[in-house]
């Protein structure tokens, strides 16, 4: 391999805060928010978490290049995570770098995806991961700088530059940063991380390429008959990336939305089989230019309907969320995977 | 003051740009490389008739890659790479 970045110290000036930012947002580094300073102790102490972990990586798209651990550990500090952080930002770096994620053509799109991040296991409460209320918002310096570190290692390693390599025509908030973890507490489901094959006492971190989260609301339904109504209405858009790029979408059922589903006995299989019949677009909300665009390209219809996932394996249920009548659809890009990576803690 | 560089990385072994001989552009077989996209093959063929002015065009051919939002099979560029000299790509929407 050959250094394809400069060196990976640098030795500059001496800077204050106000300095260091500008420096900063000068050599692209940022995502337009003020950033840690990456000094060479602050990273040492990042890549110690993840003593042990010596598995390397794959290059990042857009720019193609190998990381190595101090980089990644630049752009973790950078972003504001705690060391213990680390270990989970790798393996969702991990999921990411996986071929089924098509990262580069997630990059470079003009659709408005993001990596999403959610992170199961015990590692959720050790690290004060918020996985109740206002969970995909502020406030939880685990969720906001874990999301936030893998959007700058895409940034400043992977190349991935708005409006040069990243290619979305409006982007996203969730480009800032996409990080939850799943309310295992109160779910009334195997955790999603166990219905994927991990052990319980995994820690996984969970990424999909996908759209910001799309709120349901139903505070009038009281079965799951008609919480499902309201739930595949409000998929079922013919705006759906997912209509020519097919591939997998996630649903997030908010705590009291799926003890009603739970209450009428409907289990995760029964939610998937229902989405997949009942989620689907139908021709009538298309436009007749657009409805020749997708046939014209191969996505004829299924009867009166486009389908907008492959089939019920690709709609993934998870739960989250605190009190209230609220859900969340997060579509994906399409051509991606949602990949699950078990967290490789430190060796002692 | 030391800080470690946030976009270090390493060129893949073997990544390595080859030098090849240089392009005969009036001559030398083109590929117009379709994404996909709607369009993207009036696009192409727009660029293809431009060059009947310049060049000749029976070596001159369109492919497409199967996903709008995926990358072309490796085989395709590999095979794409073996007959032609040039490849024009359609970017974008």
């Amino acid at each position: 391999m050959s250094d394809s970045a400069d060196t990976e110290i640098l030795d500059i000036a001496d800077l204050d805060q106000e300095a260091w930012q500008d420096y900063a947002i000068e050599q692209g580094w940022s995502d337009g928010l003020p950033l840690v300073m990456p000094t060479e102790a602050s990273v040492a102490r990042m890549v110690a978490a993840a003593h042990g972990d010596n598995e390397g990586f794959a290059p990042i798209s857009p720019r193609q290049v190998v990381p190595t651990m101090a980089s990644l550990a630049a752009n973790a500090v950078m972003a504001g995570a705690r060391p213990e952080y680390f270990p989970a930002i790798l393996a969702g770096l991990r999921g990411i770098l996986t071929p089924g994620y098509n990262l580069h053509g997630s990059m470079a799109t003009t659709h408005s995806c993001a990596p999403m991040v959610m992170v199961n296991g015990p590692l959720r409460l050790a690290l004060n991961i918020n996985c109740s209320s206002n969970c995909f918002g502020q406030g939880w310096r685990a969720n906001a700088s874990i999301g936030r570190a893998i959007q700058l290692i895409l940034l400043n390693v992977g190349g991935g530059k708005p409006g040069v390599m990243d290619r979305s025509t409006q982007g996203s908030p969730a480009k800032y940063a996409f990080c939850f973890g799943e309310n295992e507490e109160e779910c009334p489901w195997p955790p999603f991380h166990v219905r994927r094959g991990f052990a319980p006492e995994d820690s996984v971190v969970t990424v999909m390429s996908g759209e910001a989260p799309h709120n349901i609301n139903d505070h009038g339904s009281t079965s799951a008959e008609g919480l499902m109504t309201t739930f595949a209405h409000t998929i079922a858009q013919p705006g759906a990336n997912t209509i020519y790029g097919k591939g997998p979408y996630m649903v997030v059922v908010g705590p009291e939305h799926a003890a009603t589903f739970h209450r009428d006995g409907w289990g995760v299989d029964k939610l998937r089989d229902e989405l997949w019949t009942r989620a689907r677009v139908p021709l009538k909300n298309i436009s007749d230019e657009n409805l020749a665009m997708y046939i014209a390209t191969g996505h004829r219809p299924t009867g009166d309907f486009l389908t907008i996932a492959r089939g019920p394996e690709d709609i993934h249920i998870a739960m989250a969320g605190g009190p209230g009548k609220h859900s969340a659809f997060i579509p994906s890009f399409g051509g991606t995977a949602v990949v699950s990576t078990r967290v490789k803690l430190p060796s002692a | 003051m030391r800080i470690v560089n946030p976009g270090f990385g390493l060129t893949p072994a073997g990544a390595e740009q080859a030098t090849e001989d240089k392009v005969d552009w009036l001559n030398d077989p083109i590929v117009l490389f379709g994404n996909s996209k709607p369009n993207a093959r009036e696009l192409l063929e727009g660029v293809k008739a431009k060059l009947a002015g310049i060049r000749r065009t029976d070596n001159i051919d369109f492919i497409a890659k199967n996903s709008a939002s995926q990358g072309a099979p490796p085989e395709m560029i590999n095979d794409a790479a073996k007959k032609y000299r040039i490849a024009l790509l359609a970017l974008g929407d």
